[in-house]
Formats: structure tokens, C-alpha cells, sequence
């Protein structure tokens, strides 16, 4: 019970993080298909900095920096350029697929993995079963709580989910929906930074080409399936994560009885059903939601 | 005393297009200052530049003697002005207290608990007759209590003017005298309210002084509402704009019920059989997304005769078109049309038998905007046909052609988008594809919405022509002048319930009470 605690918050954190910044889109009203380009150049660019300057805070740092800037671009894009947000967050996570293997490969030929000299700081084996999680996993609920009640305990909460969902009534009481948008998504892009680092530095220290498998848009998912709400995407996510847990608990077990494609297979078949489930609870809300943008 | 907000040679264009050109105006404080106007005479854009939402090509706008800056929503809300949009601003999934709270400005407050949010505005709520709980959602208010928040959200702050666009056109009768009793009360207590209406008779009412646009210009006023006969504002709101066509009698009832001077009664009509083109019996549908559903309808439109339904909006009128049209399923009841049971029968079948619909949005359900004309027009032919029969453009775009020049579609070529055609033309369009010859019930939904003066004498005499052939029209919408002046039968529609029926002279007084769900 306790390794299925620990495992699920393990898998689910960098998860929750990048789900995050996703809300915070979400109720700017931007669909942000970037997540997955954010995660994975937060996971590399921790691990690259990390292994180059031994230093893990300025791998931190640095991937929340790069993720920050490439919010940035996407926001330039969609606001400026006026690019459609769907067709731009995919290229974001073109971009970040490709900029980091291509990065990679360019820096250390072409082994593609970097092996980070250590990872973030865990709580140390005085903790049994719970000294591996390390600062980001115990900090996630402060995090979380800080998104819902930034989201919706304050004014400035009101306004970000006005300027997604009516963005001429947030221009009618003087709020500009184009910067709510701006805001939304550089704090996105510290936490999906975030939550790229846990993915590369929170364990096995190690980033390799690719490994974010789709988590990004697993934390996309998670978001439509939490209804935008911070709460109900964190437990989407850690959902997604606990199957991904019992699909590995089942290799272990039925061994080379347990079709392993079958089981790689299943996080991604329970996120296509979170997503046909929370479709058919809201009855279209997730289309109307898209159509609604500055309507 | 300066002016509580005045512009000078204030001009707005979009493009090439001058929605407003040097209109000079000066507002003393604490009247009640009405600008009227038909569609499309800038009033919209009048109201928005004033708040702010719109920067001035050209001129100046001042509040209380002190220039705003164009566009600049914030500076003029600091100013006290206060917008409440026509169809409402207020997000549809925020509560109440929400609402109230996400426009306020000021440091104090800015974080707050859901009890304590709620708690803040409560008092307000009630002061101000807003008649629902603050942890309510504005998408499960119904249209007149969304208007009464927006109008407490305007005056949470410290408004000094209050801007109303077009706030009569989502109510009943009751309620909007309901509301200039309200908007009385505020100017007694010391605010500037400026509203933006299009009925003389409601102008009269409630005004003290009345501005006239007229295609994006002043035409007249400020006029002290004293002095002004319904007549002379009239002739000022039309000006040489086209009259209705058509026999006299029926013309002068026409231009009344077009700038609302004196409400129809409405004429009796003989119908020119005795058939019944359709019939709902007994149809109750599930709430859709919106909530609305239709309660036990039953209701026969006659051949040859124009059947009203009035009602707020809201209250079914939706579901009545999606159950004749075949789009909802019925939990009970039936549909008949031209005589044949149609229940279980799909749009493409209930077209086939002469049903037609112009639809309410006719940018998104009536055209498809980024296709050429002769395609929107050759929808009809083209969805008769089985999926592998043949076609033939050329002779599709003849159609086209042929039957835009009938109906006075002004159109440069029927290659061009349904987008680059203006309201009225874009709604020929659409007449003339559904009101064809083998067309026997025709539902129009808010056909004249947004639409001129001389666009909707044109889709009334329309109506009125195809009466005539022996068809049967359904006409659904939200203003009594219209309904009562063309409709040969109205049906009042009240939470998804008829709430009466109703023949010529029509009664507001009745009609009205039906609307709200008083019998």
C-alpha cells in the first residue's frame, strides 16, 4: 500500500505540475497542446544544465526559464500573430520534441540520454518508504492549493476565467483578456518547467530522448477531465498515474503472461476514457468551451 | 453645471466602414437621456465608445468636464460610467456574487472566501430588487434577473452615469416598466442615465431628453422629451430611408409597429382553407443545453395563416423549432405535417414535405459565411438528392441568380462569400431558399432581428405574400409590435407551456401577463 502511495505520487507529480499550467491556460482561455513541448524541454534543459553545472537549483532553474520563453512565444504567436492557439500549442510541442532531441544529440552525440550528476533533494531514508520523494512531490499540494486559490478565491482568479470564457465581459469591466492570457501562461511555463524537472531530476536522474511518452498530453486530458478545475485535474492526474502503477504491478506479477504492449498501452486508454467519460457527463461543454473563444 | 458626458465630432470606422460620424453631443447630469434610432444608426457603437470600449477615430468624449481617453475602459469606469451591454457581459458559469465581484476595482477585497463574497453582496442584491441567491449561476438566471445583476454589477462602484443598450428588447412588457421605474428612482438619487432604445412608445415613457441617430449621425436632439410628439420622432428615425411596400392600410400600421409608436391590434384574416398545415400534439421534449424543453404543446397552424408565438426569450422558443424540425426527440406526443405523421421522421424526410425554416442565428444555422452565395442558395436542391446524384454548378449558379434577382438580393456576383453581404441581403438569401414553391410550413425565427427598417418591411411583406399562397408561417419572436402587427394568431410561450392563445385586437396587458406567467 505504502510503495502504491509512493509510486503513484512519484509518477503522478510531474503530471500535476504540467496540469496545472494547463488550467491556468484553460481558464485564459487558451487550449494549451504545448504542454507536452513545455515538459519535455523542462525535463532536458534540467538535466543538461544540471550534468553541465553540477548544480541541481540551476538546472531548476533553468528549465523553468526555458519553459517561461517558449510560454512567451506561444503567447506572441496566438496573440500577436493570431495563430490558432490548437495548431500553435502543437507546434510548441513540435518544437520541443525535436529541439530537444536535436539538442541533445548535438551536445553529446548520439547516445541520447544525459545522466544528471544528482537529482532534486529527498527526504533521505530516515523516512522508510517515503524517502524518495523529493522537495517537488512535497511541495505539489502547496502548489495546487496556491493555483485553486489564486483561481478561485481572488479577484484576479475571476478575471482569468472571465477573459477565457467571455472575454468581452472581462474587456467590459477593464481587464485586458490578451494579458490575463500573457500572465496565465508565464506562470504556466514556470510550473510545466517544473514538472519537466521532477520528470528527468525526481528519481532515476537521468533525461533521455522522448521520455515525457505523451505525459504532456496526459496533462492535457487530465485538465478536461478535472473540468478546469485545479482540484479535479490533480486527482485526474494521479488517476492516470495509478493505472500506469497497476499496469507495471501487473508485469511483475503475470510476468510474461501480461502482454507488456498491452500494458505499456494502458495509462493512454485510461485518459482516451477519462476524456469520453467527463465528454459524456458535460454533453459538449468541451466544444462549446473551444468555439467560445472571443466569442 | 457642466455636462455629465459630452463628445464632439466624435467618429468611429471599422475599416472603411464610419459607424459614427461627428456626432456632437452634451448630456446634462441627473435626466434620463434616451438616443433612439433604427438598426444599424450607430447607436451600439455610440454606447461603447462612451464607456470606452471603443477608441474615436476622430473627436473628443468628456465625462463630468474631464477628457477620456479613447478606449480606455478602466479610465472611464474610474470616471463613474458604466456600461450594461445589450446581450449581457457576465460569464454564464460565475455565480452572482461572482459576478458582482470580478469588474470591482480597489485594492480592498481583492481575496475573499465564497461565504464571505456572497455575504458582501447580498445587501446590494436585495437593495437593489435583484430577486435571487448570490450563490445562483448567471446561466440558470432567467433573462430578466441576468439584466437586473448586470445592472447591480454597473452600480456596485460609485457609477455617476449609466449606459443602457437597448435593455427593453429581452422583456416583458411588466418588466420593462418595472425597469424605468428603477432607472426613475436612479436618477432621483443622482445618476446620469443614458438609454438606447428603439420604441418611441418607450422613449416617451421613460425619457426626459431624445437624441435621434440616423446612419451614424446625429439627426436631433438633445430634445427636452416634453416637446416631442411620437410622430416628429418618427419622421426623424426614418428620415428617406425605404418605406414599406405594399397596400396603405397595412403600410401606416407598418411604420407604426417598425418604430413602435403606437402598439397594433393586429387585423383579423380569413384563412384560405380550412386544412391545418401542421400540428404538434401533446409534444414535451428534455431540457437541452440550455435548459429548455417543451411542456404538453399542442398547437395547428392553418394553410394560409400567420401564427405568433410570443414569449421572453428563453421560454421554449428553441425546442418548438428543433421539435417541428425533427433535431430533438419527443418524449411524448406527436407531429403532423401537410397531414402525414412526421414523429419519427428526420429533417431531410420533413423537408421533403414542405417544411422550411429560417433559422434564429443566421450567421451560423441559415449561412454558411465562407461559401459562395450559390451554394448557400443550392443547399436546398442539393439536399434533397441522394449523395451520389450528379450536379451541375452552372446551372445551380443560374438558380442562384434568378431567384436572388426576385427576391432584391443586392449581390455583386454569386461567387462571392454569404459574408460579404450586409444583414438584410444575407436574410433574402435565406428567404429565398426556404421560401420556395414547394414549400408548405415556413418557421421563422427572429427573421427582422438586427435587421433595418426597410430590410424588415421586406421580410414582413414577404410573409404576408406567402400567407397569401396558402402556406402556413410560424413567425417566433421577441417583439410584441411585430407579432402583434402581422400575426394572424399568437400563441404566448411561457416556460416551455402555452400560456395563452390569443386572436386580433390583441391585448398587452394580457398578452404581457401570459409572457410572465400571470393568468
Amino acid at each position: 500500500m505504502m510503495d502504491l502511495i509512493v509510486a503513484v505520487l512519484r509518477t503522478g507529480t510531474p503530471m500535476i505540475y504540467v496540469a496545472m499550467a494547463g488550467v491556468l491556460a484553460q481558464r485564459a482561455g487558451v487550449w494549451n497542446l504545448g504542454l507536452e513541448g513545455l515538459m519535455i524541454t523542462g525535463a532536458c534543459a534540467s538535466a543538461v544544465i544540471a550534468e553541465q553545472t553540477g548544480s541541481v537549483a540551476l538546472g531548476l532553474l533553468g528549465a523553468v526559464g526555458f519553459c517561461v520563453l517558449l510560454s512567451a512565444l506561444l503567447w506572441l504567436v496566438i496573440e500577436k500573430l493570431k495563430a490558432n492557439p490548437i495548431i500553435a500549442g502543437l507546434g510548441l510541442t513540435g518544437l520541443g520534441l525535436g529541439g530537444t532531441d536535436f539538442g541533445i544529440q548535438a551536445v553529446y552525440g548520439s547516445e541520447g540520454a544525459v545522466t544528471a550528476p544528482a537529482g532534486i533533494p529527498t527526504l533521505g531514508p530516515a523516512f522508510g518508504p517515503f524517502g524518495v520523494l523529493d522537495a517537488l512531490v512535497l511541495a505539489m499540494p502547496v502548489m495546487v492549493f496556491g493555483v485553486w486559490f489564486a483561481c478561485r478565491r481572488t479577484r484576479f482568479g475571476l478575471r482569468l476565467t472571465a477573459s477565457g470564457e467571455h472575454p468581452f465581459a472581462a474587456r467590459s469591466v477593464g481587464a485586458d483578456p490578451a494579458r490575463m492570457r500573457l500572465i496565465a501562461l508565464l506562470l504556466g511555463g514556470v510550473l510545466a518547467g517544473l514538472g519537466g524537472a521532477e520528470l528527468s531530476l525526481g528519481g532515476l536522474d537521468i533525461f533521455s530522448v522522448g521520455m515525457t511518452a505523451g505525459r504532456g498530453f496526459m496533462a492535457f486530458s487530465a485538465v478536461i477531465f478535472g473540468a478546469g478545475h485545479p482540484v479535479g485535474a490533480t486527482f485526474a492526474a494521479l488517476f492516470f498515474a495509478l493505472v500506469e502503477f497497476l499496469g507495471i504491478k501487473a508485469q511483475l506479477v503475470f510476468g510474461e503472461h501480461a502482454p507488456r504492449d498491452f500494458v505499456l498501452m494502458l495509462p493512454y486508454i485510461a485518459t482516451v476514457l477519462g476524456i469520453w467519460i467527463s465528454a459524456r457527463l458535460r454533453g459538449g461543454a468541451l466544444l462549446s468551451a473551444i468555439e467560445m473563444r472571443d466569442g | 453645471m457642466s455636462a455629465a458626458l459630452a463628445c464632439d465630432g466624435l467618429t468611429i470606422r471599422f475599416g472603411a466602414f464610419t459607424a459614427l460620424s461627428a456626432v456632437s453631443l452634451s448630456f446634462a447630469p441627473r435626466q434620463i437621456h434616451a438616443v433612439c434610432g433604427q438598426n444599424g444608426a450607430g447607436k451600439t457603437t455610440f454606447a461603447r465608445a462612451c464607456a470606452g470600449l471603443l477608441a474615436p477615430s476622430a473627436g473628443t468624449i468628456q465625462i463630468g468636464g474631464n477628457p477620456l481617453r479613447g478606449g480606455h475602459v478602466k479610465d472611464a469606469r474610474a470616471a463613474g460610467v458604466e456600461l450594461v451591454h445589450q446581450s449581457f457581459a457576465l460569464p454564464p458559469s460565475f455565480t452572482i456574487a461572482e459576478a458582482m465581484e470580478f469588474g470591482l476595482t480597489g485594492k480592498r477585497g481583492a481575496v475573499f472566501t465564497r461565504r464571505g463574497l456572497q455575504a458582501r453582496w447580498r445587501g446590494h442584491l436585495e437593495a437593489l430588487g435583484v430577486d435571487a441567491k448570490p450563490s445562483t449561476r448567471i446561466r440558470d438566471l432567467p433573462v430578466e434577473t441576468q439584466q437586473a445583476v448586470e445592472i447591480a454589477r454597473a452600480l456596485a462602484g460609485d457609477a455617476r452615469v449609466l449606459i443602457l443598450d437597448e435593455p427593453t428588447a429581452v422583456l416583458a412588457p411588466a418588466a420593462a416598466e418595472a425597469l424605468f421605474e428603477r432607472l426613475k428612482r436612479l436618477r432621483d438619487s443622482g445618476v446620469t442615465v443614458l438609454i438606447i432604445l428603439h420604441k418611441i412608445r418607450e422613449v416617451l415613457a421613460v425619457a426626459d431628453t431624445v437624441s435621434v441617430l440616423r446612419g451614424g449621425k446625429l439627426v436631433a436632439g438633445p430634445d427636452d422629451a416634453a416637446s416631442l410628439t411620437a410622430a416628429r420622432i418618427a419622421t426623424a428615425i426614418i428620415g428617406h430611408s425605404p418605406a414599406p411596400a405594399g397596400d396603405s392600410a397595412e403600410t401606416a400600421e407598418d411604420i407604426g409597429a417598425l418604430v413602435g409608436t403606437d402598439l397594433p391590434h393586429g387585423h383579423r384574416h380569413t384563412l384560405t382553407g380550412p386544412r391545418s398545415v401542421a400540428a404538434l400534439t401533446g409534444v414535451t421534449t428534455r431540457p437541452g443545453a440550455d435548459g429548455q424543453s417543451l411542456q404538453n404543446i399542442t398547437l395547428t397552424v392553418g394553410a394560409g395563416e400567420i401564427l405568433g408565438i410570443a414569449g421572453v426569450e428563453g421560454n421554449g422558443q428553441r425546442p418548438l423549432v428543433e421539435a417541428l424540425a425533427g433535431l430533438v426527440p419527443l418524449t411524448e406526443g406527436s407531429v403532423t405535417l401537410d397531414g402525414a405523421t412526421v414523429t419519427d421522421l428526420p429533417l431531410a424526410e420533413r423537408r421533403k414535405r414542405g417544411l422550411r425554416i429560417i433559422p434564429f442565428e443566421r450567421n451560423t444555422e441559415g449561412l454558411s459565411l465562407s461559401s459562395p452565395l450559390w451554394e448557400n442558395f443550392a443547399a436546398r436542391s442539393l439536399l434533397a438528392k441522394s449523395a451520389l446524384s450528379l450536379i451541375d454548378p452552372a446551372a445551380l449558379r443560374r438558380a442562384a441568380h434568378k431567384a436572388f434577382q426576385s427576391w432584391d438580393v443586392r449581390f455583386t456576383s454569386v461567387d462571392n462569400p454569404a459574408r460579404s453581404l450586409s444583414g438584410g441581403n444575407a436574410q433574402k438569401v435565406i428567404l429565398s431558399r426556404e421560401m420556395d414553391a414547394e414549400a408548405k410550413l415556413i418557421i421563422l425565427a427572429q427573421p427582422t432581428r438586427g435587421l433595418d427598417l426597410g430590410a424588415t418591411a421586406f421580410v414582413w411583406q414577404a410573409m404576408r405574400e406567402t400567407r397569401d399562397r396558402g402556406l402556413g408561417l410560424i413567425l417566433i419572436s421577441s417583439d410584441l409590435d411585430e407579432l402583434f402587427d402581422i400575426s394572424d394568431r399568437l400563441i404566448v410561450l411561457q416556460g416551455g407551456r402555452i400560456a395563452g392563445q390569443f386572436a386580433p385586437p390583441y391585448d398587452l396587458g394580457r398578452v404581457g401577463s401570459a409572457m410572465v406567467g400571470e393568468h
